[in-house]
């Protein structure tokens, strides 16, 4: 129903350039999840995407059309708002039949004292009355339909903002980071529900968050932005296995890649004197890199003669199912951590409890396979450079 | 070593508990009367006693000579009052004023105010241009608008001249002495409301007009949609107290017609600074300033009406 392109977007708001030269393309039925921390850029795009913002330059295309001229109801889009912008005055029932009622309302409906009638009149009539039912019931709205926002909890507000989207049937549904305002509990349940919306609609969904669990668990793909410029645009596990440089594995996973400084001679990379097997796959040049280990693909052990990092416990964190280990390696190791490296650790994640106790000397052995390895100045993937060159295409970003 | 949760009683049996003395509590207890304490006195000293003081003169005869020596003479100044047509006369001028004011006043300072929200360039500037009459002083006010109204030389007749009407006495023909009346007052309290609808106008969340931008709204559906709802409480409230301050008003009228031309602007105020001052008749004027008082009343405990209905179709 619709594809959406954009091409080379920019936004500049005075002299701040919010939104550098964007492309991407978003099949039909898509979840897109624009993730990226505050004053990425990403709900600019997503109000560009609406029509609620021009772009400076570039090109909205919803299937071979653009769009850019259009206003947001002629985009035949839905946009769910973070503070759910519900007309306050209106009951539940009449804010998810407004968009429904705006369509059928005449000039002369204007006339003072019509409108009140015209909009009971058509609100009573069966098509709509089945339609609003429906959504009412999916969303669980039923036992609110006469009561006010003001009345609701958040969300209960944030589900009327869902269904008023949904009444219309539009063709892309666009949401604005919808669950920042929730607590934690409601959070989980609605992202269920958005996902169960968009399995049952098969609409595209352009989805702003700066939740990378919201991120990683409903979309089917993921453009990260940092200062208004893709960073990666990926499946959520290729970002997860692969990170396109090291801002974005620092950015997903929590706690984050672990990223090191080693140094490579002869094809073969070095953590300080532990040596690496060779990576699979990929020649590196000879000097510094940067490497990068997820928590979960390292272990621990209390065997201080084993191979691997020689180091301290320094924090355990029980999370119950799975136990977070923070690790000093040994100074006399000259390891380099990378800075922003949490509390200058090395973090594992391993599963249940540990026996280890803070303070406890320990052998860190590192699952080399699963390595990530980053230019230790431009921290793109050396790996995903590599293959980007091979399939000679050039991104201009990351 | 194995851990329990206790979930039985304490061993030890509970004294008794009592409060730990506390300033903080004490202070808490009598700040409230030692804030309050002070508007309190003022609205005794300044408002009540001379309310009941004034009543109490309504049902006298006192000459403005002598104002403590009056006679008692029960409900007579009611019943004359409420037995001439001049009265009537009054009170219909004040609701005509009242109505006329209020409703231009509101009109042009609500459409003032939703001109001023949209972005143009130099907003400030006209906001604070417009603004200006509120800040004027109420007898300079009257003075322009008696040298405007002038009929040898007033800037009004020159400009009609232009269309070719003759010179009028905008202040001397009953014709037109009430619509000059209404106009400065206009001029001067249209500001206010401005203000106070632009500050209202400004809390608006600007989600709301995306969302009717989304849903397709034109500009009269997000009017009645977005806009009004939001400022109608406060549209609400400038309106009672623009019909309060329009029916105490006495400077512009009293300094531009004097109650004239023809008693056509004698409202209730005139009428009162008349009777007190021109007739010396202090407990005729006191009871004709209670009869307005049972006016504002009767606005007042309207609107408290209106508002408290409107809050149970809210709820």
């Amino acid at each position: 129903m619709a594809k959406l392109s954009l091409r080379n977007i920019s936004k500049r708001f005075g002299d701040t350039q919010v939104i550098h030269d964007f492309s991407a393309d978003v099949d039909n039925g898509e979840f897109l999840v624009l993730l990226g921390a505050s004053g990425s850029g990403k709900s600019t795009l997503l109000r560009i995407i609406a029509g609620l913002t021009d772009p400076t330059k570039g090109d909205i295309i919803f299937d071979n059309l653009r769009v850019n001229r259009q206003s947001p109801r002629e985009r035949d889009i839905a946009f769910v708002f973070q503070s759910y912008a519900l007309y306050p005055h209106l009951t539940v029932r009449e804010n998810i039949t407004f968009p429904l009622a705006l369509d059928k309302f005449k000039a002369w409906h204007h006339i003072p004292g019509i409108s009140a009638i015209a909009r009971r009149i058509f609100g009573s009539s069966k098509e709509v009355a089945e339609r609003v039912d429906s959504v009412s019931s999916m969303l669980e709205l039923d036992e609110y339909s006469k009561r006010k926002p003001g009345g609701l909890s958040g969300g209960q507000r944030q589900r009327v903002a869902l269904a008023r989207a949904l009444i219309r049937n539009p063709s892309m549904f666009l949401l604005d980071e919808p669950l920042s305002n929730l607590d934690a509990k409601l959070r989980a349940e609605l992202r269920g529900e958005i996902v169960r919306l968009h399995k049952l609609t098969g609409k595209t969904f352009v989805y702003v968050t700066h939740d990378q669990v919201e991120a990683m668990t409903m979309a089917t793909q993921i453009v990260i932005l940092h200062n208004g410029i893709v960073q990666q645009h990926a499946t959520p596990q290729e970002i997860y296995a692969r990170p396109a440089n090291t801002y974005v594995a620092r950015f997903i996973g929590s706690p984050p890649m672990n990223l090191m400084s080693a140094t490579v001679a002869d094809g073969q990379p070095a953590l300080g004197r532990l040596r690496l097997p060779a990576p699979e796959g990929l020649r590196l040049g000879t000097g510094p890199v940067t490497l990068g280990l997820r928590p979960e693909h390292l272990t621990v052990s209390a065997d201080v003669d084993g191979p691997g990092l020689p180091g301290t416990v320094r924090r355990i964190e029980d999370l119950g199912a799975d136990t977070l280990i923070g690790i000093q390696p040994d100074r006399t190791l000259d390891l380099k951590l990378w800075e922003l490296n949490q509390d200058d650790l090395i973090w594992i994640r391993q599963t249940g409890q540990t026996r280890l106790m803070t303070g406890d000397p320990c052998t860190v052995a590192l699952n080399a396979g699963m390595a990530s390895y980053f230019d230790s100045d431009t921290g793109a993937n050396l790996a995903s450079a590599a293959e980007v060159s091979d399939a000679g295409m050039l991104s201009s970003h990351g | 070593m194995t851990l329990r949760t206790s979930i039985s009683p304490p061993a030890v049996a509970p004294t008794q508990i009592q409060d730990a003395p506390s300033r903080h509590h004490m202070w808490q207890r009598i700040s409230p009367y030692i804030y309050i304490g002070p508007a309190v006195i003022y609205l005794i000293i300044f408002m009540i006693i001379p309310v009941v003081q004034g009543i109490q003169l309504s049902f006298t005869k006192t000459p403005l000579v002598r104002p403590d020596g009056g006679t008692g003479v029960g409900l007579d100044n009611y019943t004359r009052l409420l037995s001439t047509p001049q009265f009537y006369n009054s009170l219909g001028a004040t609701i005509l004023y009242t109505a006329a004011t209020v409703i231009f006043a509101v009109a042009i300072g609500a459409g003032a105010a939703l001109l001023l929200n949209q972005a143009f360039k130099g907003r400030t500037i006209v906001r604070a241009i417009i603004t200006l009459p509120w800040a004027v002083p109420t007898v300079a006010t009257a003075l322009i608008f008696s040298w405007i109204f002038n009929r040898s030389d007033g800037v009004l007749n020159e400009v009609v001249g232009v269309f070719g009407v003759g010179q009028q006495g905008w202040l001397v023909d009953p014709k037109y002495g009430m619509a000059a009346v209404v106009l400065t007052s206009v001029w001067k309290v249209m500001p206010l409301v401005m203000l106070v609808v632009l500050a209202s106008l400004q809390s608006i969340p600007s989600e709301l007009y995306e969302a009717t931008r989304m849903d397709g709204a034109g500009a009269l559906e997000t009017f009645k949609a977005v806009t009004w709802p939001h400022i109608a409480p406060t549209v609400r409230v400038v309106t009672l107290l623009m019909t309060i301050w329009s029916i105490r008003r006495f400077e512009i009228i009293y300094l531009l017609t004097g109650g004239g031309p023809v008693d056509s602007t004698n409202t209730l105020v005139v009428n009162v600074y008349r009777q007190a001052f021109s007739n010396q008749e202090l407990g005729r004027a006191a009871a004709i300033g209670a009869l307005g008082l049972v006016l504002s009343l009767v606005v007042t405990v309207v609107y408290f009406m209106m508002e408290r209905r409107n809050a149970a179709k809210e709820a």
